[in-house]
């Protein structure tokens, strides 16, 4: 059980350091004996966790440091008030399976600092000083002490601050935590809540007159993914980041742009962004002609007819196959085979794969995000709305999803609104000689990506 | 536990004979002095105006006779004014009102604990138990160096507490009365556990700038009684001084003492306390006669520390481990019976009313006389007193004190809620109950307030107040924006 916080190297505590670790709670008290109990799509995520961090200037002057952690502290436990389930605790019922019991017990807040200013910290960054900046502790042996969402602040000595938000995937997907985060800046500046979580069940799968045939891809991926066993590799990840400006996202629509039957088919920047890492990733890991095994990972609120504020997961995997032999352009070829994946996730599809899992309760998937390549899509909420008072928006977020145990993971985030909307920061996990190669590569250069942060 | 008279009292008729004992003998001297008075009319009115002219002149008087008397009256009558006590008048008070962000759920505190204590399962199984039968809410707070993991109780966290509590409660105090910091003649600050030095009496003279010829006073190491203590001392000073202005601030700084060990009756502590604090303004000026809330009737202090067992019983020591924590000891209910006892045969003749003092000689002649197995009669302090502030001590106390004093649920509702809402606040949970009392709109003028406090030592103190006029809700205070939520039903146990 983590009590004392890592005790940092000598070097990098000349950097940065742990100033505590507290716990946070809401201003009002829960009603007690409330429960919140998870969907099957959330169980799938019960071995992940997500982390992001969000980079801020700030606009006050030295010695107002500590000042702002404070505000900050308070205007979390105001948001807190609305998100019963993140200050509750994890209880197994009787069936064994995990539900909420929302006991008020909060969320930890960990404080720490760091010398120089944010832009410095922003030039030299990589994975492993960024992981410094959002604390995670992994499930205690006894859950009921165990918090499962953490939120770190770190003060840059001279200017700027990071914002750390982990948390246990289970209760949450990317979407949620960005919402979180936002509820939380809507308070610090005085505002109501724009997106108000909702906490309630999937749509119900059984007012549905099933008399089609059912989307077995879904199904199959899932059911397989069963079947596998979970692998425990013992490899060494590395995460790069690169940002794709708006002129370079639409070269990159223009050059993936084919004929369909009903004329010029365009791509979305997450197709095109993924069947070019595809593409580029593949010819790395030594396949000349051929394209991995990979998984796309798509957020379905709005297939689902979910309101953005629905808090919980609803992050649906699925297979892209690749038949055979590839003649032609490659990345070409990956996008439409990603094109067609994700033209066949839809509403009736979807909710055939939450009907089977509901039906198939004990076999269902505990980690979904495999051996596989996994693209996921992330682009549906912008996190740089968060903006807390004083301060200006986001300089950068970045997003982790882990841990990642296959053959890599492409996360594609939307890019700050200055740059435009199209514009995109692509984060890949993968081994540390491949992402060396991945910045030679010729079909990833050719769009001159930023490099935000290397290896 | 002392025994109950035999039960027959749901009898109507013994209920209206009752009344009429108490009315006779309460008003024993105006029903006395109405008869002579008929009597005198009377015979004057027989008399006729002729005769009593003839008994007006029979008597002689000259002008020495008429003069010594008048001066005899006037000297009389001037020394009786001069040597009456000075009314102390309590102008008004303000309690601390603890940020909602100090907050501590019993999960949070139990989650802590766990982490702290992490070798120690039992300990923390021992503290849950505690918690679950303690009468705290959940909206009880700690101060920040608390709520670190681990704790991190240094003296400039205590300082920091220390700041924000007394420096909150006198900024509150000043806006509420108006008074300037200049005025302040005499301060007195109590906090039992935390004596830095300088003390934090000369925190609060530095802090306001108060006048270098204030008469100051810090006491520390007294205990939850302090605050009656401090009031008593006041009152002392403000005899001597006239046209004075003393504040008195009460207040337990928790940072310092969070125990850090296993020792279980050390821990108790731990569960119990939590942060508040007080600021009170008392006065003899007469110019604070119209406005002031409440007058000082009594003020009554018990010592027990001569019997071995009384003075051990709440006793500050290292354990094992060398880790320091407070002790209380398992007789602490029966010791505080006792000294609640001795407290209340002095309090007795002071306060009650006369037919009651008549039934408790009777039997206490009869018990000696006639027969020792009659049982004691154990006076109605109902009829003394419309409120009681029963320290909030912890639900053992309040419960073995409306036992003891056949209180009803009203009258023990203002400490059962305040130790719901704020905890053991210490010293100043006195105040915190006042002030519920005062917020329910329960206070008429002419209503009187006992006050009873328990402290280490081991002491039981009382002061007697009485309201000077009515005080109309809503109040602005700690109870403000929750008052409308009280009373709450208090369950046995919480099941955490």
């Amino acid at each position: 059980m983590e009590l004392s916080l890592p005790r940092v190297l000598f070097l990098k505590c000349v950097t940065f350091c742990y100033i505590c670790k507290r716990t946070v709670v809401s201003t009002k008290p829960i009603e007690p004996g409330k429960y919140m109990t998870f969907s099957v799509l959330d169980r799938c995520m019960e071995k992940n966790h997500i982390r992001m961090v969000y980079y801020y200037q700030s606009s006050l002057g030295e010695g107002e440091f500590g000042k702002m952690t404070k505000n900050l502290r308070e205007t979390l436990s105001e948001m807190l008030n609305y998100y019963p389930m993140v200050t509750g605790r994890l209880v197994r019922d009787s069936e064994e399976k995990w539900k909420v019991k929302c006991n008020d017990a909060g969320v930890r807040v960990v404080e720490a600092k760091a010398k120089g200013s944010v832009e410095e910290w922003l030039k030299n960054v990589d994975s492993e000083k960024e992981h410094m900046l959002v604390y995670w502790e992994d499930m205690y042996h006894k859950p009921y002490y165990w918090s499962t969402f953490y939120v770190q602040i770190t003060e840059f000595e001279e200017g700027g601050l990071a914002i750390g938000l982990s948390c246990f995937h289970l209760l949450a997907d990317y979407t949620s935590a960005t919402n979180f985060l936002k509820a939380w800046s809507d308070i610090s500046l005085g505002n109501k809540i724009t997106v108000l979580p909702l906490f309630h069940p999937l749509p119900s799968t059984r007012k549905r007159i099933s008399n089609h045939h059912p989307y077995f891809e879904l199904i199959n991926h899932y059911k397989s993914s069963i079947e596998r066993p979970i692998p425990i590799k013992e490899e060494k990840y590395t995460i790069i980041s690169l940002g794709f400006s708006h002129q370079m996202v639409n070269a990159c629509i223009s050059k993936a742009q084919f004929n369909g039957p009903s004329g010029p088919i365009t791509m979305t920047p997450f197709e095109a962004l993924a069947g070019l890492f595809w593409a580029s990733i593949s010819n790395i890991k030594g396949l000349q002609n051929g394209l991995i095994d990979m998984s796309i990972c798509l957020d379905a609120r709005k297939l689902l007819g979910l309101d953005y504020g629905f808090f919980g997961n609803t992050m649906i995997y699925n297979k892209v196959h690749a038949n055979g032999n590839l003649e032609g352009n490659i990345f070409v070829q990956a996008t439409r085979y990603i094109r067609e994946v994700v033209a066949k996730m839809d509403n009736e599809g979807i909710m055939d794969l939450i009907e089977w899992l509901e039906k198939n309760e004990m076999n269902s998937p505990r980690m979904i995000n495999g051996p596989d390549l996994i693209c996921v899509s992330l682009e549906n909420v912008e996190p740089y709305l968060s903006v807390f008072e004083d301060w200006l928006k986001p300089l950068r977020v970045s997003c982790y999803i882990e841990p990642v145990l296959g053959e890599g993971q492409v996360l594609i985030l939307p890019g700050t609104p200055e740059e435009g909307p199209l514009s995109r920061v692509v984060m890949v996990t993968l081994k540390e000689d491949e992402a060396i190669k991945l910045f030679e590569d010729d079909l990833i250069s050719q769009f001159s990506p930023t490099i935000f942060m290397k290896c | 536990m002392p025994p109950m008279l035999p039960d027959f009292s749901n009898s109507v008729k013994l209920k209206y004979v009752k009344l009429g004992y108490q009315y006779l003998v309460n008003h024993i001297i105006t029903l006395t002095l109405v008869p002579i008075m008929l009597g005198v009319s009377i015979e004057i009115l027989r008399l006729g105006p002729q005769e009593i002219l003839n008994l007006w002149n029979s008597l002689h008087f000259n002008l020495v006779q008429i003069l010594c008397s008048a001066f005899l009256i006037i000297f009389v009558a001037t020394v009786y004014f001069m040597s009456k006590p000075r009314t102390i008048y309590l102008v008004d008070y303000a309690c601390f009102k603890p940020p909602v962000t100090c907050r501590v759920p019993f999960a949070t505190f139990m989650e802590h604990s766990r982490l702290i204590l992490k070798n120690n399962p039992k300990s923390v199984e021992f503290q849950m138990r505690i918690l679950e039968r303690s009468g705290l809410g959940e909206e009880t707070c700690l101060p920040p160096a608390i709520h670190y993991i681990p704790p991190k109780p240094t003296m400039e966290a205590a300082r920091g507490e220390a700041e924000l509590v007394i420096f909150s409660a006198m900024d509150s105090l000043f806006k509420k009365t108006g008074l300037k910091p200049k005025d302040i003649d005499i301060l007195i600050v109590n906090c039992s556990l935390f004596s830095p030095t300088p003390s934090l009496s000369a925190m609060v003279i530095n802090k306001y700038k108060l006048r270098s010829n204030i008469k100051s006073f810090n006491l520390s190491g007294m205990g939850c009684s302090a605050g009656l203590i401090s009031i008593d001392l006041a009152r002392d000073l403000l005899q001597v001084h006239p046209n004075s202005n003393a504040v008195v601030v009460s207040t337990e700084i928790i940072t310092p003492n969070y125990y850090q060990g296993n020792e279980r009756a050390m821990l108790l502590p731990n569960c119990l306390f939590r942060m508040g604090g007080a600021a009170i303004l008392l006065s003899n000026r007469r110019s604070e006669r119209r406005r002031a809330k409440y007058r000082l009737v009594h003020v009554v202090r018990t010592h027990k520390g001569a019997d071995d067992k009384a003075y051990r019983c709440v006793f500050e020591e290292e354990d094992k481990e060398g880790k320091v924590g407070i002790s209380l000891s398992k007789d602490l209910m029966a010791i505080a019976g006792e000294a609640l006892k001795s407290n209340i045969t002095t309090m007795g003749p002071l306060v009650l009313p006369a037919s009651e003092q008549l039934l408790f000689l009777l039997t206490l002649i009869g018990r000696k006389i006639f027969n020792p197995k009659w049982k004691p009669y154990i006076p109605d302090f109902k009829q003394a007193f419309e409120h009681f502030c029963i320290h909030a001590g912890g639900r053992a106390v309040i419960d073995e004190l409306q036992k003891n004093l056949q209180l009803s649920t009203e009258h023990v509702e203002a400490s059962r809620m305040t130790l719901h809402r704020f905890g053991n606040t210490s010293s100043s949970s006195l105040w915190y109950e006042l002030n519920y009392i005062e917020s329910k709109g329960r206070m008429k003028k002419g209503d009187r307030v006992w006050q009873i406090a328990f402290g280490s030592g081991f002491k039981c103190n009382s002061a007697v107040w009485k309201c000077n006029k009515t005080i109309k809700t809503p109040i602005d205070g700690p109870w403000t924006d929750c008052i409308d939520r009280y009373p709450v039903h208090i369950p046995e146990i919480v099941k955490l």
